[in-house]
C-alpha cells in the first residue's frame, strides 16, 4: 500500500473510531452501575442529530464564536497526523514532533477558552478560566512526561519513541517509563475532562469545566466541538497505549500488518476504556481547589520520570 | 539475567518512593496505613528478589521479617488506631499539598546529586535504586517535619526506616544478621512506645495535633 | 566474665523490678545494691586496660573494651549507681506512687544496660542498636508523672531522637556499603577494628557522606545545635534522677559514638574534614546555649542548656588534635560528675519548693543550707571557676586551641564561656538569696541523700587540684586511640 493512502486511512480510522470509544466507556460505566446504558454507537446518533439541527447563536457573539469550532476541530485533526495510531514511524514525523503535538493541543484549548468567553455568559467565562488553569498545569506535564521517554529513545519524534520501545521491550519496566505513564494518565484524565477532574455527564454549574465552555453552542457547532473532544480522548488513549505498550503496531506497510495493528489497537482501547470506566465509577469528583494539587502530583511524577531516565541512561 | 534483576530492583525502589509521596496527597489515616503496608510489601519483594538473584539465603529471612513485621503486624496495630484517631485528618499541614509535592521533587533530585559518588563506586546491579532509597529517606523526613498529626509523623518515621532498610538491601545486600535482628527489635519497641505516647497525648491534650505541644519554650 | 558482671546486673535488676508487682521497698534496695556491680566491673576493666590489655569477649569478639570504652563504662557505672540510690523508690516520701517507682526501677536499669552495651559493643551496628534502645528506655521514664509538659517533652524526645538516630544508621549503612564494595561480605565487617583496619583504602567521598549523616544522627543525641531542641524539654521535665543520667552520661555515650566514627573517618580522609564539621557544630551549640542561658526562668532548663554548652566544648576539643582530645575527655568526665550531681540537687530543690521556676525557688541559702552550698559550688564548677575540675579541662582545651593555631576561634569560645558564666552566676544569686516563699519547711531532710553529692564534689576537687596518675594514664590511652 502506498504511504499516503495509509496516512489517510489512519486519520479516517481515528476520526471514525473516536465516538465509538466514548460510547464504549459510557456503556461500560452504565453496566458497572447496574444500568442498561445506551448502545455503544449512541455518540454517532448524537452527531447525526446535531448536524441536522439548526445552530442558534447568541446576538452578543462575534465571529470568534463561529470560528472556534472549526479551529478546535482542525487543530485536533492535525494532531492525528502526527501521532502513531496504527503505523510507526509516521510519514509526517519530519513535520512535527511531540512539541508540535503539545502546542496543537494548547491551540485547541486557547480557541475553546476564547469561545467560552465570547458570548458573555456567566458560565462560559467560569469554564474558560478553569480550563486555562488546568491547561497551564497539565501541558508542561505532558511535555515533560513524553520528553522523559524521548530521552530514552534519543528522539522527540513520537514514532521513533514507539520504535525504540519495540526494539528494547525491557525499557517498559524502567521507572522512567512507569512514572511517565502515571503522569500522562493523570494528565489525560484532566485534559479530556474526565472524572475526577471534570464530570462529562453532568451540567452542575459549580464544578463543570468543559461543559461550561460549550454551553452556548448548538447544532453543527456543538457537533464539531463534541467530535473534537472525543477525538482528543482517542488521541490520549492511543498515545498511552502505543507509547507504553507498543506491541502490535505496524512497522511495515503491508495490508496484513495494518489489519493486525487495527485489531491490536482496538483491543488496547477496549482495555483502557475498561480502566477509565472502572476508575470513573470508583472515584468521586475532586473539589475544584484540589485539582491543582492533583496536577502538581502528576508534574512531580513526570519530573521524577525525567530525572531517572536522564540519570539512568 | 542482570538487566531483569536491576530493572526489578529499580522498579521496586520507585514504587516505594511513590507510596511515600502518597502521604503528601492523602489525608486520612486509613490511606496512610495502606500506603505504608504496600510499601513494606514491595520492600519485602525487593529483598526476596535480591535473595533470589544473588543466592543470599539470609535475605529470605529478612524479607520474611519485613513482610511479617512491617507488612502485617505494624499495619494491623495502625488499623486499630484508625478507630480512635481516624477522625483527625491532616487537613492543614504546615506546608500545603502542592508545595509539599514540589519540595519533595527537589528533595529527590538532591538525593540523586548526593548519591553520585556512591553510585559511581558500585558495581552492583542494584545500584541504580540507591538514590531512590535516599530520596525516600528525605521525603519521609519532610513528612515528619511538615505534618501536624502525631500519627502522621509516626508513619513518616516508619517510612524512614523502610528507606534505610531499602538502602541496606540495595547497597550491601543486607547488613549482618545480628544487627538486623537488633534493628527489627528497636523498630518494633520504638513503634510501640510511640503508639503509647500517642494515646497519652490524646488523653492529656484531647487531640493528637502536635501544634498544641508548644508549652515548653526557650 | 568481667563483661558479664558489667552488663548482667542491670538486666537482673530490671527483671526483678518487672516481676515483683506491686512494687516493694526491698526491690529498690536490691536494685540499688546491684548498681555497684557494674561500677566495680568498670573499675576492674579500667585497671586491666591500664596494664595494656584490650578486653574482648563473645563470638566474633562481640564485646570489646579499650581505654575509651573503659572510661565511658566507668562514667556510666558511676552515674547509674547515683541514680539508683537517689532515684524514686528508696526514700519514704519522694512523691511517687508504687507503679511509678516500679516503672522507674525497670526502665532506669534497662537504660543503664543499653548505655553500657553501646560503649562495649565491638560492632558499630550493635552500638547503633544500643543507642537507639537508650532512646526508647529513657523516653518511657520522662512522663513518670503524666502532665501536659512531660507528655510534650517525651513526644519531642522520642520523635527527634529516633529520627536523628535513624540518620546515624544511614551513615553506618553507607560506610558498610563502601566496605562490602571493596572487601566483600564478612560477618565481622562492621566490627570497629575491621573498619579501622581497612579505613585507608575506603573511599573519601562515601565516607565523608557517611560521616555527615553520622554526625547529624549521634549529634542529635549528644545535644549539638541545631538538633538540640529536644534536650532542654526532656531534661527539665523528666524525674531528676533520669535527668542526671541523661545529662551526665547519655550525651557522653553519643559523643563516644561520634569519636569512634571520627577515628575511622580520620584514618581514611585525614582529620581536617571531621574537625571542620565538629568545630562548626560545637561553636553553634556554644553560642545558642550561652545566649539561651541569659533569659532562663527555669533552673532545670538552665542546667540543660549548660549541658549543651559543655557538649559543645567537648566536641570542640575533639577537633583540636591530641591535646584537645585529652582536654575533651577530661572535660567529659568532669561534666558527667558535675551535671549528675547538679540534677540530683535540683531534684531536692524541686521536691521542697514544688516548682522549677527560678523566681519561685528563692532563699535557698536559708531553707536548705547544705544543699544550697553544694548547689552553689556545682554552679561555680559548671561556670568554669577554679578549683574544680571543669576549670582545668576548659583551660587545657583553650590552650590546645591556641597550640593548634586557632586563636580567633578560641577568642570566640572565651567570649561565649564568659557570657554563660555571667548568666549562670546571676541566676544562682537569685536562687540563693531573697525571701523564700511562706510556709516552706526550713532545714535539711534526709541528710543521708547528701552524701553522694558530697562525694561528687570531692571527686571534682580532686580532678581540679591534682590529676590522679592512673586517671591521666587512662586519658592518655584514649588519646592514643583517638589520635594515633
Amino acid at each position: 500500500m502506498s504511504r499516503w493512502s495509509v496516512e489517510i486511512f489512519q486519520v479516517v480510522f481515528a476520526v471514525l473510531v473516536a465516538p465509538g470509544l466514548v460510547g464504549l466507556i459510557r456503556w461500560i460505566k452504565a453496566r458497572l452501575q447496574s444500568r442498561l446504558g445506551a448502545p455503544v454507537w449512541q455518540p454517532y446518533f448524537e452527531l447525526r442529530k446535531l448536524f441536522h439541527k439548526e445552530a442558534v447563536v447568541s446576538t452578543n457573539a462575534s465571529w470568534l464564536f463561529r470560528f472556534a469550532p472549526y479551529a478546535v476541530s482542525a487543530s485536533t485533526l492535525a494532531i492525528v497526523f502526527l501521532v502513531p495510531v496504527l503505523v510507526a514511524p509516521r510519514g509526517l514525523d519530519s513535520v512535527g514532533d511531540l512539541f508540535v503535538v503539545v502546542y496543537l493541543l494548547l491551540l485547541g484549548t486557547f480557541w475553546l477558552a476564547l469561545a467560552g468567553l465570547d458570548p458573555g455568559s456567566a458560565f462560559g467565562g467560569m469554564g474558560s478560566s478553569r480550563e486555562v488553569t488546568v491547561a497551564a498545569l497539565a501541558e508542561p506535564t505532558t511535555a515533560t512526561a513524553i520528553f522523559s521517554l524521548a530521552l530514552g529513545a534519543g528522539s522527540t519524534n513520537l514514532g521513533a519513541i514507539v520504535v525504540a520501545t519495540l526494539n528494547d521491550p525491557w525499557t517498559v519496566l524502567t521507572p522512567g517509563h512507569l512514572l511517565a505513564f502515571a503522569a500522562l494518565f493523570i494528565v489525560a484524565v484532566a485534559e479530556t475532562g474526565r472524572l475526577p477532574v471534570d464530570n462529562p455527564s453532568t451540567h452542575l454549574e459549580l464544578t463543570m469545566i468543559h461543559e461550561a465552555m460549550i454551553l452556548e453552542y448548538s447544532g453543527r457547532y456543538l457537533a464539531l466541538l463534541e467530535w473534537a473532544a472525543w477525538l482528543k480522548l482517542f488521541i490520549f488513549v492511543s498515545l498511552l497505549a502505543n507509547l507504553f505498550f507498543p506491541w502490535g503496531i505496524a512497522t511495515t506497510l503491508t495490508l496484513s500488518a495494518l489489519s493486525w495493528a487495527a485489531i491490536a489497537l482496538l483491543v488496547k482501547l477496549l482495555l483502557l476504556a475498561i480502566v477509565i470506566a472502572v476508575m470513573e465509577t470508583r472515584v468521586a469528583k475532586l473539589r475544584l481547589f484540589r485539582v491543582p494539587e492533583l496536577l502538581t502530583a502528576s508534574f512531580l511524577l513526570a519530573l521524577l520520570a525525567i530525572t531517572s531516565s536522564f540519570l539512568l541512561r | 539475567m542482570s538487566p531483569l534483576f536491576s530493572q526489578l530492583a529499580v522498579l521496586g525502589s520507585s514504587l516505594t518512593l511513590i507510596f511515600a509521596l502518597m502521604l503528601l496527597w492523602h489525608r486520612s489515616v486509613h490511606a496512610y496505613t495502606t500506603a505504608f503496608m504496600w510499601q513494606s510489601v514491595v520492600l519485602a519483594a525487593i529483598a526476596a528478589v535480591v535473595a533470589y538473584f544473588e543466592r543470599e539465603t539470609e535475605l529470605y529471612f529478612v524479607a520474611a521479617m519485613f513482610l511479617l513485621l512491617k507488612g502485617w503486624l505494624i499495619p494491623r496495630l495502625l488499623r486499630r488506631m484508625e478507630e480512635p484517631f481516624g477522625a483527625e485528618q491532616e487537613l492543614q499541614p504546615y506546608v500545603n499539598t502542592a508545595t509539599s509535592l514540589l519540595v519533595c521533587g527537589l528533595l529527590v533530585l538532591f538525593a540523586y546529586a548526593v548519591c553520585r559518588p556512591v553510585v559511581a563506586l558500585s558495581r552492583l546491579p542494584t545500584r541504580a535504586g540507591m538514590p531512590l532509597a535516599l530520596g525516600l529517606i528525605f521525603v519521609s523526613l519532610f513528612v515528619i517535619a511538615s505534618r501536624k498529626k502525631a500519627l502522621t509523623q509516626v508513619i513518616g518515621f516508619l517510612m524512614l526506616e523502610n528507606g534505610i532498610a531499602l538502602l541496606a538491601v540495595l547497597g550491601t545486600y543486607g547488613i549482618p544478621f545480628v544487627v538486623e535482628i537488633g534493628v527489627f527489635l528497636d523498630l518494633l519497641l520504638g513503634f510501640m512506645v510511640m503508639q503509647l505516647f500517642i494515646y497519652r497525648i490524646r488523653e492529656t491534650f484531647e487531640s493528637i495535633d502536635v501544634e498544641q505541644l508548644g508549652r515548653l519554650r526557650h | 566474665m568481667i563483661f558479664l558482671l558489667l552488663l548482667f546486673p542491670p538486666l537482673l535488676a530490671a527483671a526483678l523490678a518487672a516481676l515483683v508487682k506491686p512494687y516493694r521497698g526491698w526491690v529498690g534496695w536490691i536494685t540499688a545494691a546491684l548498681s555497684f556491680a557494674p561500677l566495680g566491673a568498670a573499675l576492674s576493666i579500667c585497671a586491666r586496660v591500664l596494664e595494656g590489655e584490650v578486653l574482648t569477649s563473645g563470638a566474633g569478639e562481640f564485646l570489646r573494651a579499650d581505654g575509651l570504652s573503659a572510661l565511658l563504662a566507668l562514667c556510666i557505672g558511676f552515674v547509674a549507681a547515683l541514680a539508683a540510690w537517689l532515684g524514686p523508690g528508696l526514700a519514704v516520701d519522694d512523691g511517687y506512687d508504687a507503679a511509678e517507682r516500679r516503672s522507674y526501677r525497670v526502665f532506669s536499669n534497662l537504660f543503664a544496660f543499653t548505655m553500657l552495651l553501646a560503649v562495649t559493643a565491638h560492632n558499630v551496628g550493635v552500638m547503633w542498636v544500643a543507642v537507639e534502645a537508650t532512646t526508647i528506655t529513657s523516653a518511657m521514664l520522662i512522663p513518670l508523672h503524666i502532665t501536659k509538659a512531660s507528655v510534650e517533652a517525651s513526644w519531642k524526645y522520642i520523635l527527634i531522637g529516633s529520627v536523628g538516630i535513624a540518620l546515624a544508621f544511614v551513615g553506618t549503612v553507607l560506610a558498610y556499603f563502601d566496605f562490602v564494595n571493596l572487601a566483600g561480605e564478612q560477618p565481622t565487617a562492621l566490627n570497629w577494628t575491621s573498619l579501622l583496619h581497612s579505613a585507608p583504602v575506603l573511599h573519601d567521598a562515601v565516607l565523608k557522606l557517611a560521616f555527615v549523616f553520622i554526625l547529624i544522627g549521634y549529634g542529635t543525641k549528644a545535644g549539638l545545635a541545631p538538633m538540640h531542641t529536644w534536650l532542654p524539654d526532656a531534661h527539665s521535665e523528666s524525674p531528676s534522677a533520669l535527668s542526671a543520667m541523661m545529662s551526665g552520661v547519655l550525651l557522653a555515650v553519643a559523643i563516644y559514638a561520634i569519636v569512634r566514627w571520627k577515628i575511622v573517618v580520620d584514618a581514611a580522609v585525614g582529620p581536617a574534614f571531621t574537625n571542620r564539621l565538629l568545630i562548626a557544630l560545637s561553636l553553634l551549640s556554644l553560642a545558642i546555649a550561652a545566649f539561651s542561658l541569659i533569659g532562663q526562668r527555669n533552673y532545670k532548663r538552665m542546667l540543660a542548656y549548660s549541658s549543651i554548652e559543655h557538649t559543645g566544648l567537648t566536641c570542640l576539643g575533639l577537633a583540636l588534635g591530641p591535646l584537645g582530645i585529652f582536654a575533651a575527655m577530661l572535660h567529659m568526665v568532669n561534666h558527667t560528675v558535675t551535671k549528675s550531681m547538679m540534677f540530683l540537687l535540683a531534684g531536692r530543690v524541686q521536691q521542697r519548693y514544688r516548682s522549677t521556676e527560678i523566681a519561685e525557688a528563692t532563699g535557698l541559702a536559708g531553707t536548705m543550707p547544705v544543699t544550697a552550698g553544694f548547689f552553689a559550688a556545682g554552679m561555680f564548677a559548671i561556670a568554669g571557676l577554679p578549683p574544680f575540675g571543669l576549670f582545668i579541662s576548659e583551660f587545657a582545651l583553650v590552650r590546645a586551641g591556641f597550640a593548634a593555631g586557632r586563636a580567633w576561634l578560641m577568642a570566640a569560645v572565651l567570649v561565649l564561656v564568659v557570657v554563660a558564666f555571667t548568666a549562670l552566676v546571676t541566676h544562682l544569686n537569685r536562687m540563693l538569696y531573697g525571701t523564700p516563699p511562706q510556709s516552706i519547711f526550713v532545714g535539711e531532710r534526709e541528710r543521708w541523700a547528701l552524701v553522694p553529692p558530697a562525694l561528687c564534689l570531692l571527686i571534682l576537687l580532686i580532678l581540679g587540684l591534682m590529676l590522679p596518675e592512673p586517671f591521666s594514664r587512662l586519658l592518655n590511652k584514649v588519646v592514643e586511640i583517638a589520635a594515633p
